[in-house]
């Protein structure tokens, strides 16, 4: 009997390595070929150098996708669902983003869990007119 | 009477001649006597007339007499003028030896005695004095001159010794000095023999040179050709390196694609679950294949990258070495231009340096004559210097006897 294990996906902004659940992202496209308004570059994770790969995620409404601009998709991974954890609520409290829903020990090494629809909802909602 | 005379002298004179008187005539006898002392010079006797007994005789006695005393008479007095005459003799010529040892031949002869006899005895002493005084008017005037020119002479010969002396001086000088430009003119010979020598050493080495500059000519020719076709093959690899360059990128194009379908195969995978994990290790596969492809591909991209730049920096250094060649072949050119112009430099150097060691042995060997002439004219400037010191010993020793002379002329006044 095997602990059951969790799919995430491993992507890269900037420097930092973040985790998500694999069914958040709808496919892997690459930046250039994606429309310029469905591009989400700037989050709370921060601000992607090359630009290389973006994550295409679904929203609420229906046949609107978004594309997350990151840097590198490192790839796909499972993980023990012991190894992942929901986020502290002094953490939660200190990270103004409420996308970071937890963290995944990947290799012994802590990596935050990010919820992408409500990353990419937070970027529209930031960027929408008052 | 000249008969009454005659048969009495007669016998007187016979007696006289016979030298004996008459033994018949004693009278006779005694006045033959008497005559005879007469005769030897004896006038002091008288004969007594009035002793004769013939008056003849006593006549004669008395002429006897007579003539005696007229006789002695005139002996005395011509013993008186002789006496005189003698006196005027003695003091004319007391005075004249008086007047020479005096040397005063200003004045005349004045004798105490006054007798016609002594006028040409005076008139001869006065034409011997006025002869002297000529004579030693003349010979004054000679010791004058004579010690003026002596003098003359004197100052000459020591001028000519000094000069002689200053001569010798300098002909020594000359000499050493020749001999110093004999000895120069041999160091003179030698370098330009040895300058003869460099410059044909030189004209050797030039001409090596002239060989070396052309075969550098060729070689740079060689050089730029080589450079054109570096060029042109560095052209021809930059053209393949683009083409090279444009297969990777679309080689790291297709590697990106099929990253990105491993990916979405892995994340596809992954969604199916369970039954998704073959699909999904299948696509990890890919996906590290398409990462080693596109590692691959960046490395050949750097690779690239440096093949540009070493391609580019190999186009400059071929362009450099065209360049390089192109003003090496220039330099070359003004090298043989240059090189052509210290030949015949050289050629005119070693043509020169010929000449001069010619020229210097020539010099040489005049100079040696003229050491040899110069030495020849020493030795006879010394036998000159020391005749001009015997004239110089001469001239003084005549300027003495000159002086000598005009101080012994000064004891006779002739004014």
């Amino acid at each position: 009997m095997t602990d059951p294990t969790s799919e995430i996906l491993m992507f890269q902004v900037g420097a930092r390595v973040f985790a998500a659940v694999v069914h958040d992202a709808v496919r892997i496209g690459a930046v250039r070929e994606a429309a310029a308004d469905e591009l989400v570059v700037e989050t709370a994770l921060g601000l992607p150098f090359s630009r290389e790969r973006g994550i295409v995620v679904a929203t609420q409404q229906a046949e609107v996708e978004r594309t997350l601009v990151v840097d590198q998709v490192v790839g796909i991974r499972s993980v023990p669902e012991s190894d992942v954890h929901p986020l502290p609520a002094f953490a939660a409290a200190c990270i103004g983003s409420g996308a970071v829903t937890g963290f995944v020990m990947v290799d012994e090494a802590p990596m935050l869990l990010v919820d992408l629809p409500t990353l990419v909802r937070e970027r529209a909602g930031a960027a929408a007119p008052a | 009477m000249p008969d009454v005379q005659k048969p009495q002298k007669k016998p007187a004179a016979r007696a006289a001649r016979n030298g004996k008187a008459s033994a018949a005539s004693p009278d006779g006898a005694r006045l033959a006597s008497y005559l005879r002392e007469v005769a030897g010079g004896e006038y002091g006797a008288r004969l007594d007339p009035a002793t004769f007994a013939d008056p003849a005789l006593r006549a004669v006695a008395e002429a006897a007499n007579a003539a005696v005393e007229h006789v002695a008479a005139e002996a005395k007095e011509a013993r008186a003028r002789v006496e005189v005459v003698t006196a005027g003799v003695d003091e004319a010529i007391e005075a004249m030896i008086r007047l020479v040892i005096q040397g005063d031949l200003s004045g005349s002869l004045r004798l105490g005695v006054n007798d016609a006899a002594l006028t040409p005895l005076i008139a001869g002493v006065g034409q011997v004095m006025e002869t002297l005084k000529k004579f030693v008017t003349e010979i004054r005037e000679a010791a004058l001159q004579l010690s003026t020119s002596s003098a003359e002479v004197l100052a000459a010969a020591t001028q000519n010794e000094s000069s002689t002396s200053a001569q010798a001086s300098a002909i020594h000088e000359t000499t050493a000095t020749m001999e110093e430009l004999k000895g120069a003119s041999h160091q003179i010979a030698e370098n330009a023999q040895m300058v003869a020598a460099i410059a044909e050493q030189t004209l050797s080495g030039a001409r090596t040179g002239e060989g070396a500059i052309k075969e550098f000519m060729g070689s740079m020719e060689k050089v730029r050709h080589n450079a054109v076709e570096v060029d042109d093959a560095i052209a021809k690899l930059s053209k393949r390196v683009e083409r090279i360059g444009t297969v990777v990128e679309v080689i790291d194009e297709i590697a990106d694609r099929s990253d990105l379908l491993a990916l979405n195969a892995a994340l596809e995978g992954a969604k199916a679950g369970e039954a998704g994990r073959g699909f999904s290790i299948v696509a990890a596969e890919m996906r590290r294949l398409a990462e080693n492809v596109m590692e691959s591909t960046k490395e050949i991209k750097n690779l690239i990258t440096e093949i540009r730049e070493a391609t580019h920096a190999a186009k400059e250094a071929a362009d450099g070495n065209k360049r390089m060649a192109g003003e090496g072949e220039k330099l070359g050119g003004n090298a043989i231009t240059a090189v052509t112009g210290i030949l015949a430099g050289i050629q005119e150097t070693s043509d020169a340096a010929r000449v001069i060691h010619l020229a210097t042995q020539q010099q040489r060997t005049a100079t040696e004559q003229v050491v040899q002439s110069m030495s020849e004219i020493e030795e006879v400037t010394r036998q000159a210097q020391a005749g001009s010191k015997q004239a110089t010993g001469a001239a003084a020793e005549l300027t003495k006897l000159a002086e000598r002379l005009a101080e012994l002329v000064k004891r006779f006044k002739v004014d």
